[in-house]
């Protein structure tokens, strides 16, 4: 098993090179570049963005900018720095780090927890009307883009008189130390976000969970189970969902980077402190090296989530070796 | 040219109730009454949102709307511009005079006045800023090009500790209102970032990472709390210079709170909501809240004559310098331009694009400036009439020979171009959807090029455009928009041609007229009086609405929301929003 894990880890690098290098390629490409903006603030004149260009590197060829940011990250663990910050790019993802993971993560768990145990209930209660009820909020999940649901909830709180849109906290909540009524707080708030981000990917879920687990109960062997005088609650979890779980292992690997990427535009909508805004803005600023280490972060995350699902899938189904 | 060119009209009382604070006694200003409709009550909060967060704390450390907003409340300079009527008033130099040649200001700084860590400020701090931050070309934000006078620097000494010397290399009309954008930073607290191994350190000093102690300043306020991307606290600085006249230390409120939204629907969610007390509004916006205001809402819209640089006023330009011979050809005659003059349906933009919330733009200078505006330039503004158009373009010899209903250029090609424009601009993409129109219902076919708002400035300093609606800010002195305005400087984008190596304009290639307005750009910077500088930019503006160089459109009125336990923001009797952070107070 360590052995497989230190293939696993050794196998990340050249792929980790390759992708940093497409995602540098992909940042070049793009036209303009961080110094563009300042052309239309007439207080700024051209010298001073050429300036600003030789200090910051830019005027360098695209490879000699890659090498240089590679450097600094093997000799020292330095992962660049911020064009509009002027500050470490470490350090600002580390700070917008916490609520990011907070808010994805209860979104997550949010998705999961209902949709597992709503997948399971559609399959063995398969066209009835909680099916059919569940299935239609399920493709309306799929259907409303995220950011317009977020948009049409905070409408609906507004036009009931609520004062609660946007953002975790209510402004005077903000940087306040803890409370009780902090906490209320943010349950107020918070509910917004977990519905307009989650739902989409509870419709996934569910739906991937209830065809599974009908597949698995047209099998013979649950057939089995049931002439030989199981329990029907026996044969259901402990025969058919542990085997229609496994692909939904798989799903929840690739989960892991949505923790820090994911739903960029609803956090915008929602006005989250969460790094999806702050990528959009590097992004559309062209802070290179901000966008690199990002997306260099959400691809490690990726190749992490494959490899904990992985390990997972062996652990829960014996007949998977990874050796 | 006066002798003393001493402030009398604005002269500032600085009486100040004599209590002594240590050596110096504190030379206190009395805001003006135009910032104030009646006297405050202290305490409350007064809460405002910014689109984004700031990059840094470091006003010349970053080119950012945001730390330019917020940095403003925590650092003064030596003389500001009244928010209101925009006439240069005392800031921390409480007067100054000119030499009799006008290349020597002396001036006068306010004694007593305090950082907010009660260090004291004087002529130290004054040189510092000037020459490691404003004038530094290190620093990302730096004034250099502002100070650089013929080629040479403007030099500041110090004489005592409350007395600065500045040399001009010539007569400088705007000195003033430049000095007013060059807020003083504390050497105290700025001096250790420097080094002289890296330039570039000084940007780095006070980022978002700072110990919030170590930013101190002479402003109303200074800040207290950050909370990274979602708000920032400032509170009252108790060293505060400002009074108000019946000798209350302003700011009125505890605490100027920034709510950062980068979404402007939130925006005015949260402004509905309550949770916002001013929001700096749209358009598009302004009916569905004026209705709700009409219907007992606890806000009130106000609506202001223009006096900002921004909205930005719009304009439509050719390329003088295009590739194509015929297109350039047309471009640069001016009976073409007369002819897309009268395609301008500007009642109808105002009314569509601004919901009637725009006034036709000036030449460029805002009506509301009675510095500098020239009002002669309304009777040559060319009326929307498609007749006229059709009529001038046959007169071209601009005909459509082949029956397609798309006039023919003299050899033989489609009178076709793009017209390009910032995508994330609604109101200019709506305009650029209306002069297609026009155009086309006259024989012109015209493709739009919609691209991002940053890549227009390339595309256009690159002269890879045919036509383009753009928009630049105003500003009170039309100096100050040199770079834009003055042919052969860096942002003539519309006839490169005219621009030179190292910022050098090539006269040749100039149109008479052209080679006239860069005369009165000249005229206009090396004199100091102000009824000769005003000949000057009225000339300019004469024959900008003559020749058209560029076409102007429209400019967007001031609109503003504002909760109604807010006070003193109001509209003025000129029909100007009013509202200063230090002077509002809650109800």
């Amino acid at each position: 098993m360590m052995n497989y894990i230190l293939r696993r880890f050794l196998y990340m690098i050249p792929l980790m090179i390759l992708i940093s290098i497409l995602s540098f390629t992909v940042i070049k490409l793009q036209p303009g570049e961080f110094g563009s903006q300042y052309f239309s603030n007439p207080r700024v004149s051209p010298e001073t963005v050429e300036n600003l260009r030789a200090r910051l590197g830019l005027d360098q060829p695209t490879y000699m900018q890659y090498l240089t940011w590679v450097k600094g990250i093997v000799t020292e663990g330095d992962f660049g720095y911020s064009f509009a910050y002027k500050r470490p790019v470490a350090e600002l993802i580390w700070e917008r780090m916490g609520w990011t993971v907070v808010v994805a993560g209860s979104t997550i768990l949010f998705t999961w927890v209902l949709a597992i145990p709503i997948g399971i209930f559609s399959a063995t209660h398969k066209y009835s009307i909680f099916d059919y009820v569940f299935t239609f909020i399920g493709f309306i999940g799929i259907s409303v883009p995220n950011f317009f649901m977020a948009l049409l909830l905070m409408y609906l709180v507004l036009s009931m008189g609520g004062t609660e849109v946007g953002g975790l906290f209510s402004q005077q909540y903000i940087g306040a130390p803890w409370s009780i009524a902090k906490v209320i707080d943010l349950l107020k708030h918070i509910w917004i976000p977990l519905i307009a981000i989650g739902t989409a990917g509870m419709a996934g879920i569910l739906r991937q969970m209830r065809g599974n687990l009908l597949d698995i109960l047209g099998e013979q062997y649950v057939q089995t189970a049931r002439a030989k005088g199981l329990n029907e609650n026996v044969v259901i979890y402990k025969h058919a969902v542990r085997n229609a779980i496994n692909p939904l292992i798989s799903m929840f690997g690739m989960q892991l980077p949505k923790l820090i990427s994911g739903t960029i535009i609803s956090a915008i909508v929602l006005n989250l402190p969460t790094m999806g805004p702050f990528f959009y803005d590097a992004l559309i600023n062209q802070d290179q090296y901000l966008v690199m280490t990002f997306l260099m972060f959400s691809a490690f995350m990726m190749l992490i989530g494959n490899l904990i699902a992985d390990l997972l899938l062996a652990l829960v189904d014996p007949r998977i070796r990874l050796d | 040219m006066k002798k003393f060119f001493s402030l009398s009209l604005i002269l500032v009382l600085v009486l100040g109730l004599s209590f002594t604070v240590g050596a110096q006694e504190l030379e206190r200003k009395v805001v003006s009454d135009s910032l104030i409709g009646e006297i405050g009550e202290y305490g409350g909060e007064y809460v405002i949102s910014l689109t984004s967060a700031p990059q840094t704390f470091n006003y010349y450390g970053a080119i950012d709307w945001s730390t330019f907003s917020i940095m403003t409340n925590v650092l003064d300079s030596l003389v500001e511009a009244n928010p209101v009527t925009k006439e240069i008033e005392p800031g921390l130099a409480k007067s100054w005079e000119y030499s009799d040649d006008g290349t020597t200001v002396t001036l006068n700084l306010r004694k007593g006045v305090k950082w907010s860590d009660d260090e004291p400020f004087n002529a130290d701090d004054v040189i510092f800023t000037f020459n490691n931050l404003t004038l530094n070309p290190n620093a990302e934000a730096n004034e250099v090009s502002r100070y650089e006078i013929e080629g040479e620097m403007v030099e500041f000494t110090k004489v005592d500790e409350y007395t600065v010397e500045v040399n001009l290399p010539a007569p400088y009309g705007p000195f003033m209102k430049i000095l007013s954008q060059a807020p003083i930073a504390p050497e105290h607290k700025l001096a250790k970032h420097l080094d002289p191994e890296n330039p570039g350190a000084i940007n780095e000093a006070w980022s978002t990472g700072t110990e919030l102690s170590e930013i101190v300043g002479t402003g109303p306020f200074t800040i207290d709390q950050y909370s990274v991307d979602q708000k920032l606290v400032l509170k009252r600085n108790p060293n505060s210079w400002r009074y108000d006249s019946e000798g209350n230390q302003l700011p009125y409120v505890d605490q100027l709170v920034y709510v950062f939204v980068q979404n402007s629907e939130v925006q005015l969610a949260q402004f509905q909501a309550g949770e916002i007390d001013q929001l700096t509004i749209s358009g598009k916006d302004f009916p569905m809240l004026k209705q709700q205001e009409v219907d007992g809402a606890d806000f009130k819209v106000l609506t202001g004559k223009p006096v900002n640089p921004t909205p930005s006023p719009t304009h439509l330009s050719f390329n003088f310098d295009i590739a194509d011979k015929e297109l350039r050809e047309a471009f640069r005659t001016l009976e073409f331009r007369e002819a897309m003059a009268h395609l301008i349906d500007r009642q109808r933009i105002i009314d569509d694009v601004y919901n009637t919330l725009a006034i036709e733009s000036g030449m460029p200078v805002v009506p509301t400036n009675k510095a500098f505006y020239n009002p002669e330039i309304e009777e040559l503004r060319r009326d929307f009439n498609l007749e006229k158009a059709r009529t001038i373009l046959d007169d071209l010899g601009y005909e459509d020979t082949d029956g397609d209903g798309i006039r023919e250029l003299a050899d033989g090609e489609d009178f076709e171009f793009t017209l390009t424009t910032a995508v994330d601009s609604q109101d200019r993409v709506d305009i650029a959807s209306l002069l297609k129109d026009n155009l086309e219902e006259v024989g012109i076919k015209v493709n739009l090029n919609l691209i991002k708002g940053s890549l227009v400035f390339d595309k256009a300093l690159a002269g890879e455009f045919e036509s383009m609606v753009m928009a630049f800010g105003n500003q009170p002195d039309p100096q100050f928009r040199k770079a834009i305005w003055q042919p052969g400087r860096a942002l003539y984008y519309w006839h490169l041609s005219t621009m030179g190596e190292n910022d050098q304009p090539v006269m040749e290639n100039m149109f008479d007229w052209e080679k006239e307005i860069f005369e009165m750009f000249e005229k206009g910077q090396v004199t100091m009086e102000h009824s000769a500088r005003r000949e000057y930019y009225d000339r300019w503006q004469l024959i900008n609405a003559q020749k058209l160089p560029v076409i102007f459109i429209t400019k967007g009125m001031d609109l503003s929301a504002v909760q109604d336990n807010v006070g003193n923001y109001y509209v003025n009797d000129n029909g100007i929003i009013v509202g200063v952070n230090y002077t509002v107070y809650k109800k």
